[in-house]
């Protein structure tokens, strides 16, 4: 065990923080965001795909984002990781010790 | 019994006998084996099983004939259920996974040190789980039902002895890897059928690529019909409805207990991530396809079936119009059929457009089985978390902290036993249909646990009367909502599936107005709370980081 510096740890959890209100935000944009404002994206007439532009956000646009964001989180958390000198095969051993009680 | 009724039949019960043969090669052998698969289970293939899970018969059966139904106000169940895997995988899953207990009841009651909290949140998991299954065995049973010309109350009988078995031998375990397979098989019987529409209607085989050109042609078909076109915003609904279900169906997707236990099936908080991530792929494969699903099947009705003599139905009309599922009124009088006259109930959408569309009995047979792993595959994993709420949370944690493995074991079984049962009588007249069961069981789960998990692991100052107020005060403004609405009092146009916005909020505020007002947890609980924003290798301790270099213990 050895002690990690207040700076470094707290700059963990800021990084992972930071990432986590970004991609939030963006999926929220994605469905939240077009629904409120489906009626006039209705008006304006735009088509994606060959159909109404807010119903492509609705039935692929929206749930492709999300999986987009979804790796893309996975891939960049475990550069952070590996940045802040985190071995996933440490991990495995800890959770598997520490989890059943 | 026809050909159809023999193909179809002979498809299910092969798939079965995979499940069962699956669950009974991994039989538990200890306590670990039958919550959580021992942890052992790898991020793509939990990816695919959390499939499997999720996928119940609201989305196999129910999804597509919604949106075929509603048009675009259907649509806020594709962009719910799938957003809700952002809000689990970013703001819960990791963090649960590092605390490492057994089940949701588990992590309320001793991250909050209370075992009020630990009752509240194991009745009302099994509240949540009990309803959700409601929904699958009577998807169940109107599958069986439709196949062997037998009353749907007799499908879902037969549906839950074969649930009973497979779930109660294999637990997690057997569970995982049955899902696996229900997953491959779903997806399978899904994609075939609009794979066959879109070469029969637009001659390419993508149906993702070419049905929003259909989309269009629709709304010009209703044009011409003088109704409002199938994709026009909240013809159906308010957009406060719109949103307020869209609300409720992520957030409840994201406190489903029987969902979360997934993500301690897997070794680290990395590998929560990627499964996660891997999950909602496979997941979107079937959300991705619906509505194109049900743009199909509305065009192929559109221009096969309306506007034909009435007295001259094609074969399929007749054994659904049986089940009491489709209705056909000569309304305008003249002897044809207009879209007016038929009223369709969304569950039969998937089942009978491959009928209506002539592709073959073996691909309506490949439906068929395909309905019913989606249904089981769920059921499946409702039960166990029914169980271990039971014989771990209440039996083992609360009543009778001595108990052997063995007896654990054996409470377990007899509660997925009993809870078959009791939800199979429910079923036999269930209280409404397939995705307005399931809806409300989201409502419940997000009013209920939503706040408290989310908060419990990024606040450290939440303790736990707020915990206790905000269970049971979202729960309770969640079911009143649901009543007063179905009774036609409602705020702001939104109905009785939306509810979970009320339920939320009011948890919300509650955990926070309670939490503090009221003295802050002991200082090593919120020790345990700083801990969860670090991945396994940092421990928090007295405010300080420490990294563990060398796992040797």
């Amino acid at each position: 065990m050895r002690k990690v510096e207040k700076a470094t740890a707290d700059k963990y959890f800021r990084i992972r923080t930071i990432m986590v209100i970004i991609f939030l935000a963006i999926g929220f944009a994605v469905s939240f965001g077009v629904a409120f404002f489906a009626e006039s994206i209705y008006e304006g007439g735009a088509l994606i795909l060959g159909m109404p532009a807010h119903y492509y956000m609705g039935a692929q646009g929206a749930v492709i984002t999300f999986v987009v964001l979804l790796f893309l989180n996975a891939m960049i958390s475990d550069r952070v990781d590996k940045a802040f000198g985190i071995d996933e095969k440490q991990n495995e051993q800890i959770s598997g010790g520490a989890s059943d009680h | 019994m026809d050909q159809q009724s023999l193909v179809s039949l002979t498809l299910i019960l092969l798939t079965f006998a995979l499940y069962i043969g699956i669950s009974v090669y991994n039989r538990a052998k200890v306590t670990s084996d039958f919550y959580v698969a021992s942890r052992g289970i790898p991020p793509v293939w939990n990816g695919m099983a959390i499939g499997g899970d999720w996928m119940s018969a609201a989305s196999f059966i129910g999804m597509a004939g919604t949106v075929m139904i509603l048009g675009y106000d259907g649509l806020a169940y594709i962009m719910g259920w799938t957003g809700g895997y952002l809000l689990l995988t970013f703001l819960l899953a990791p963090q649960l996974r590092k605390y490492g207990r057994f089940t949701v009841p588990e992590f309320i009651g001793d991250r909050f040190d209370s075992n009020a909290a630990r009752l509240i949140a194991a009745i009302a998991t099994i509240i949540i789980s009990f309803t959700y299954i409601i929904g699958q065995l009577s998807g169940s049973g109107v599958v069986i039902g439709r196949l062997l010309n037998l009353p749907a109350s007799t499908g879902v009988m037969i549906g839950v002895v074969v649930i009973a078995i497979y779930a109660s031998l294999g637990g997690m375990k057997g569970v995982t890897w049955t899902q696996v397979a229900q997953y491959l098989i779903l997806i399978t019987a899904y994609i075939i059928p609009i794979i066959f529409m879109s070469l029969q209607v637009t001659g390419n085989p993508l149906p993702w690529l070419t049905y929003g050109n259909i989309v269009n042609e629709l709304g010009a078909i209703d044009r011409e019909l003088g109704i409002s076109e199938y994709f026009a915003p909240f013809t159906e609904s308010d957009r406060s409805q719109f949103l307020a279900l869209l609300f409720t169906l992520m957030v409840g997707t994201a406190a489903l207990p029987h969902v979360i236990v997934r993500f301690y099936t897997v070794t680290t908080m990395k590998a929560a991530r990627w499964s996660g991530a891997w999950a909602l792929l496979f997941i979107a494969l079937l959300y991705l396809s619906a509505p194109a699903y049900a743009a199909f099947s509305r065009f192929i009705i559109m221009t096969q079936v309306v506007g034909q003599p009435i007295d001259e139905l094609p074969a399929w009309t007749e054994p659904w119009v049986n089940t009491g599922l489709l209705e056909i009124a000569d309304t305008g009088g003249d002897g044809i059929l207009e879209w007016e006259d038929l009223v369709i109930n969304p569950d039969i959408v998937v089942m009978a457009t491959p009928e209506i569309a002539n592709l073959g009995v073996f691909v309506v047979g490949l439906i068929a089985a395909g309905a019913m792993a989606a249904a089981l595959s769920t059921a499946g994993g409702l039960l166990i978390t029914i169980s271990s709420s039971f014989a771990h949370d209440i039996y083992y944690r609360l009543l009778k902290p001595d108990a052997t493995d063995a007896k654990r074991l054996k409470a377990g079984r007899i509660a997925i036993v009993l809870a078959t049962v009791a939800a199979g009588i429910v079923a036999l007249d269930p209280p409404g249909v397939i995705t307005q069961i399931i809806a409300w069981a989201f409502g419940l789960a997000g009013g209920t646990f939503f706040p408290v998990l989310f908060l419990g692991v990024w606040w450290k100052r939440m303790n736990a009367q707020g915990a206790i107020a905000g269970m049971l005060g979202g729960l309770g403004v969640t079911l009143g909502y649901i009543f007063l609405s179905m009774n036609g009092i409602m705020l702001f146009g939104i109905q009785d599936t939306g509810a979970g916005v009320f339920g939320v909020t009011a948890n919300l505020l509650l955990v926070i107005i309670v939490s503090l007002l009221t003295p802050p947890p002991a200082q090593h609980l919120q020790d345990e709370a700083m801990d969860l924003r670090y991945p396994e290798q940092m421990t928090y301790k007295d405010g300080e980081v420490w990294m563990n270099d060398s796992a040797d213990k």
